[in-house]
């Protein structure tokens, strides 16, 4: 429970401090930030594992373990995991169609919205450069006079998402 | 036993999805995590601490702790493994790299992407989802959210404004 705890903890703190520094400063770069945040707050992590009593002092022994390495790994773990689940849930809030449809729907509560009507509250040109921007940036992509090709990391990543949906038969998705 | 629980998993998983046309394929996947977590606990309760072969250092801890760690991870997993499954079937970035490449000069303009994938059809895909999930109820032509579908609104809408995120999607 020691290692348990301590990454509870350890996250808790990441996550105020995320939450406060978004809060109030404007981030260019989100995922860099989180990713600092996070690697930044696993220095807690020791001195929090340190800090709470040994589970055969506090905790019954079927829930007590040794405050060995793999407590302390499983601890890190567990922040590592919680982060991993967090950072999906902000990249959802922030990029997902589905959620700005929810919302666009919620501010027609009454009548609600047709496709059409819906169509026109995005603008595709703004979507799609957004999301070729940061394909870019990120090294999947080149862009040369308007013209976007794969790199080969690009198409490493694609030959291995189109096995995977051939695997699944999930379609061409999107 | 979490990772080796997290394997028979990803085994049946492939293997029904190869199998059966699922309509509604996530949830098919929660219920074989679910079938197999369930499996795990009743192993884990079967079987010896050091499972015949684990040194006994690694053995020691209490069986609840144990338990709790071992779902834990196992819940963990499928959770990034769920991550990854949607990046996969959904990701729209995803989808615009597979037309690039599948395109016959292996390179497109941004309207090109937009005129192979709509955003029509980008949206229409979404709403589907959601009249399947019940976050959306379509009346007529029109669609509503459910009050499912209002809370993840507020809660999204109130995350988006309080990291500034920006209006997103």
């Amino acid at each position: 429970m020691q290692g348990l705890l301590a990454g509870l903890l350890t996250f808790s703190v990441y996550f105020v401090m995320q939450a406060v520094v978004f809060h109030w400063i404007t981030i260019a770069r989100r995922a860099v930030v989180l990713v600092g945040l996070w690697l930044l707050c696993l220095s807690v992590y020791a001195p929090l594992f340190r800090w709470i009593p040994e589970d055969d002092v506090i905790w019954p022994p079927p829930l007590a373990a040794p405050s060995d390495a793999v407590t302390f790994l499983s601890g890190i773990l567990l922040y590592f995991f919680l982060f991993m689940g967090y950072a999906q849930f902000v990249y959802m809030a922030e990029s997902s169609v589905g959620v700005r449809t929810l919302i666009e729907l919620h501010a027609e509560p009454e009548n609600g919205l047709t496709l059409k009507e819906l169509t026109h509250r995005y603008r595709y040109d703004w979507m799609l450069d957004r999301r070729l921007k940061r394909l870019v940036h990120s090294g999947y992509l080149v862009e040369d006079s308007g013209w976007y090709r794969t790199t080969t990391r690009g198409r490493i990543v694609v030959a291995i998402f189109s096995w995977c949906k051939g695997l699944l038969r999930l379609g061409p998705g999107g | 036993m979490a990772v080796a629980g997290f394997g028979l998993f990803l085994v049946a998983h492939v293997a029904i999805f190869r199998l059966i046309e699922l309509e509604r394929r996530f949830r098919a996947m929660v219920r074989i995590m679910m079938a197999v977590g369930c499996t795990l606990l009743i192993v884990h309760r079967m079987t010896v601490p050091d499972l015949g072969f684990l040194p006994h250092e690694y053995t020691t801890a209490g069986w609840a702790v144990d338990l709790l760690n071992g779902l834990l991870a196992y819940g963990f997993l499928f959770i990034g493994y769920s991550m990854f499954y949607f990046l996969v079937d959904r990701g729209f970035s995803a989808r615009m790299m597979i037309e690039i490449e599948s395109s016959p000069k292996r390179r497109l303009q941004a309207c090109d992407i937009a005129a192979r994938y709509s955003l029509e059809m980008v949206l229409q895909r979404r709403l589907t989802e959601m009249l399947e999930i019940g976050r959306i109820v379509r009346r007529d032509s029109r669609y509503c959210n459910t009050g499912k579908g209002r809370v993840a609104a507020i809660m999204f809408a109130f995350v988006k404004r309080f990291l500034q995120l920006g209006k997103g999607g």
